[in-house]
């Protein structure tokens, strides 16, 4: 059980608490409700590079990290197609340097042309170390592309393309600020060992002066659903044939989110897997087989991927394959099977919040989902699981109509 | 109104309570080492076995260790894995080059039962065909994907050099490698480094004493009973190692010396003068070539450690066309650290934000293990690290100079682009 208490200020900042008598540390962490879905097609990559910038100096603070290290603490950051999270943790004695420099940014940002320029020229490096430099490393921008029309997960967080990034200008990063980050579009978790009065007390001090905003509405088009089934091969020189069968799945909000992870797990969830046995331990037509969720807000994915055998073809592949799935959509898993991959699960979450970071990122993440309170239930409701959930839901989910292929050929280099 | 442009007071780190997990003797040369300060329901349990990449012939280390798993006479590898899976049980295997371990992640409740079945499958592993057959093509497939990536290539190419006097040290693994393996030598080589090669065992769990019989007996039959050897002095081939790849957008960058461990009287200094350097976010390297030139998504340092010696390394890998550019910076950061005073404010920064790691990585039992046992390798005790406190608040940039001025000499270093 981990215990919190909340409050919101009046500029709209929702503020968790959580208490941990145990650590030396203090983690700050603040969640903006802005990710790669909420950007304009033309300007993708947008969220991401802006992360950059956020370390780029305040509107009273020149530098961010420097007064951070010196305090003993460090920060990092990441976005995701949902969200952009930040997070320092430094000795807890020194929680105000943290406090400072996160209300400063967000304040507002010094917005220096030179930070622009050099952290463009960071996120191509990063996209080409991260996905052109890499065998298979381009897989996700072909991928979205052909399971996502018209909702904006079609890009990834990267961006669609270099172009886009080196095109954007000063004005496109104010806009963005302006629009996205304020109080009432974040989430600041603080955990450590101090009192719930004191902590209220110091983040009423740093941010009650932040001006309020509203809300940016967020309105996406919806994903239409998928009628037909979708393939595409690309060529590749890569050591060897890849595959990613991608299905579409419920939002994150829907309960049937959880049965869809147990059933990733049961389909290609390590070596006690379906897929791992049938394919790949005994008719030995994949070097690796892995089923996972994207784990999205919205509509997410969930994929089966892995490299086919040498002298193995992709027809042979697909037809063991759904000749497994299947199995899975007309006969009932048996209590020890589900049992298995619900121990993996308990086990999994116990190792998860053994870190207080990750506690905090959590909290916040369930705030945004609606309620904090959900970092406390999300194991009954995988425990409640039974059976008929699973082939309910697995015959929505696991049907070629719902399913885009993405075929990596591996050709001579 | 506050007072934003004015930073808050710092309060510097004093002390850090370090605490010694216990240790039990499995043999004369075995430990068992147990933390049992843990808050949860967590178990970790680690056995390190004498079975690195550098001990036997060429590969049987690596297949052995891919193995260990893969059923007995009993139980195939799928019985093994589904029982482990149903307690809830994580396993993982890595392997270096001089060691490799086991490790175990569990709740309490089927600590024991979990263990029993991992120690059984290591100890009866019976190396049948198939699944030896099966290890070589999975294994095969994976070494040529990674091949491709140039940060591997490069982190190879800098380890044939790095160690350059040592055929175990400097070996790597080829494609014909994958072809065929003896199964008797890797039954031997199973015999002499799993069945008797534990190094030590490690716990992070909060068992009782009596649990802890259970688990110390558990291990004694595969504590090893004579002492292992590692190399001692590494002596590099110097100089500059390209490897071409025409078809790469980024260069991978590897460049590095032979040094030390924590045994060497300049170690702790050396570790405060590679953070500036380049082994924190803020550091030189990362100033210059991320942050002022943006040549990278990021560059690095490090000292990794070895049993008895130990070495400097750098990380990149930059565009293409700025790989000569991002070794003339790094060059000329090296020379920086010689010759220029380091600014007061930057001196105390590093320190003051060494000291917050330090505390960082100290935080918890598993944590505190970790730190425990980085130095129980060098023969030291945890308290090592209030020596490492001290060292911190008291060295000065004339000590810097001078260490930079010792181990920064260009001409010395090992120097591997891929790209």
């Amino acid at each position: 059980m981990i215990q919190f208490e909340r409050f919101t200020l009046e500029n709209g900042l929702k503020v968790i608490f959580h208490k941990d008598i145990t650590t030396p540390l203090v983690v700050v962490n603040t969640l903006f409700d802005v990710g790669a879905r909420d950007e304009d097609e033309l300007k993708t990559g947008f969220a991401h590079l802006f992360e950059h910038l956020m370390f780029g100096g305040s509107v009273n603070i020149p530098d961010f990290d420097a007064p951070l290290q010196k305090a003993g603490g460090e920060s990092n950051a990441f976005t995701s197609n949902d969200i952009t999270n930040y997070y320092d943790v430094l000795p807890a004695q020194n929680i105000e340097t943290a406090l400072w420099l996160e209300s400063d940014r967000m304040l507002s940002l010094a917005f220096t042309q030179k930070s622009l320029d050099t952290q463009k020229n960071v996120v191509i490096e990063e996209f080409k170390q991260r996905y052109l430099n890499q065998p298979y490393g381009d897989v996700w921008l072909k991928l979205r592309p052909l399971a996502y029309k018209v909702h904006p997960y079609r890009w990834a967080t990267i961006g669609k393309e270099i172009k886009h990034i080196e095109n954007a200008v000063m004005s496109d990063v104010k806009d963005f600020f302006h629009t996205f980050y304020s109080p009432s579009n974040a989430i600041l978790c603080i955990a450590g060992n101090f009192e719930f009065e004191e902590i209220k007390k110091l983040v009423h001090k740093w941010y009650s002066e932040i001006p309020s905003k509203i809300k940016p509405p967020r309105i996406l088009p919806l994903e239409p659903e998928q009628k037909k089934f979708r393939e595409k091969t690309i060529e590749r020189k890569v050591p060897s044939d890849a595959f990613y069968y991608a299905f579409k799945m419920p939002e994150r909000k829907s309960p049937d989110y959880y049965v869809v992870d147990i059933l990733s797990d049961a389909l290609g969830g390590g070596r006690s897997s379906r897929l791992y046995n049938s394919l790949q331990k005994d008719k030995k037509i994949v070097t690796e087989i892995n089923a996972y969720i994207t784990g999205s807000l919205d509509n997410g994915l969930l994929i089966i991927s892995g490299n086919l055998s040498p002298k193995a073809s992709f027809e042979e592949l697909d037809e063991c394959l759904w000749k497994e799935i299947d199995r899975i959509n007309q006969n009932e898993m048996l209590e020890k099977e589900l049992n298995r991959l619900k121990n993996k699960i308990r086990t999994a979450k116990e190792f998860q919040e053994q870190a207080v970071l990750s506690r905090a990122m959590n909290l916040c993440f369930y705030e945004l989902l609606g309620d904090a309170e959900g970092i406390n239930i999300e194991q009954s409701i995988y425990e409640n699981i039974n059976p008929k959930h699973l082939i309910e839901v697995s015959n929505k989910i696991l049907k070629k109509e719902n399913c885009s292929l993405l075929k990596v050929k591996a050709v001579q280099s | 109104m506050i007072q934003r442009n004015i930073a808050p007071k710092i309060i510097s780190l004093d002390k850090i309570n370090f605490i010694e997990p216990k240790t039990f003797q499995l043999s004369d040369y075995s430990n068992c080492f147990w933390m049992k300060e843990v808050l949860d329901e967590t178990v970790r349990i680690e056995l390190q076995f004498d079975a690195g990449t550098t001990k036997g012939e060429k590969t049987l280390s690596q297949f052995v260790s891919s193995l260990l798993l893969s059923g007995t006479n009993l139980k195939k590898s799928n019985q093994i894995q589904e029982e482990l899976d149903s307690l809830g049980a994580y396993t993982n295997i890595e392997i270096g080059l001089e060691v490799s371990i086991v490790s175990l992640f569990c709740l309490r409740k089927n600590a024991k039962e979990a263990l029993n079945i991992l120690v059984d499958a290591i100890q009866q592993v019976s190396f049948h065909e198939s699944e030896v057959q099966d290890m070589l093509r999975e294994k095969k497939q994976k070494f040529l994907i990674n091949n491709e990536k140039v940060s591997v290539s490069a982190r190879k190419e800098f380890q044939k050099h790095l160690f350059a006097n040592s055929e175990v040290y400097s070996r790597q693994t080829e494609e014909k490698d994958f072809e065929f393996v003896s199964i008797e030598k890797l039954k031997a080589f199973h015999q002499k480094h799993y069945l008797n090669g534990l190094n030590k065992a490690v716990i992070v769990a909060n068992f009782s004493d009596s649990e802890m019989i259970f688990f110390i007996n558990s291990f004694k039959s595969m504590a090893k009973k004579e002492a292992s050897s590692y190399e001692t002095v590494i002596q590099n081939k110097a100089g500059r190692f390209h490897i071409n790849k025409p078809n790469a957008v980024q260069t991978a960058i590897r460049m590095g010396i032979p040094l030390f461990n924590k045994t060497h009287p300049d170690f702790i200094d050396f570790q405060i003068l590679e953070t500036i350097f380049g082994d924190y976010f803020g550091s030189r390297l990362m100033s210059n070539i991320r942050e002022d030139k943006g040549y990278t998504y990021g560059i690095g340092c490090g000292l990794p450690e070895l049993r008895n010696t130990g070495y400097f390394v750098i990380v990149t890998e930059v565009g293409k066309d700025v790989s000569e550019a991002t070794l003339k910076e790094i060059k000329f950061e090296m020379e920086r650290l010689k010759n220029e005073p380091i600014p007061n404010e930057e001196l105390e920064l590093v320190k003051n934000y060494l000291l917050g790691q330090l505390l960082k990585s100290a935080d918890g039992a598993n944590a505190m293990m970790d730190l425990f046992l980085s130095t129980e390798m060098h023969g030291k005790k945890i308290f090592y690290y209030n020596e490492v406190i001290q060292h911190i608040k008291n060295i000065n940039s004339k000590r810097i100079n001078e260490l930079a001025t010792t181990y920064f000499d260009w001409d010395s270093f090992t120097i591997c682009t891929v790209g």
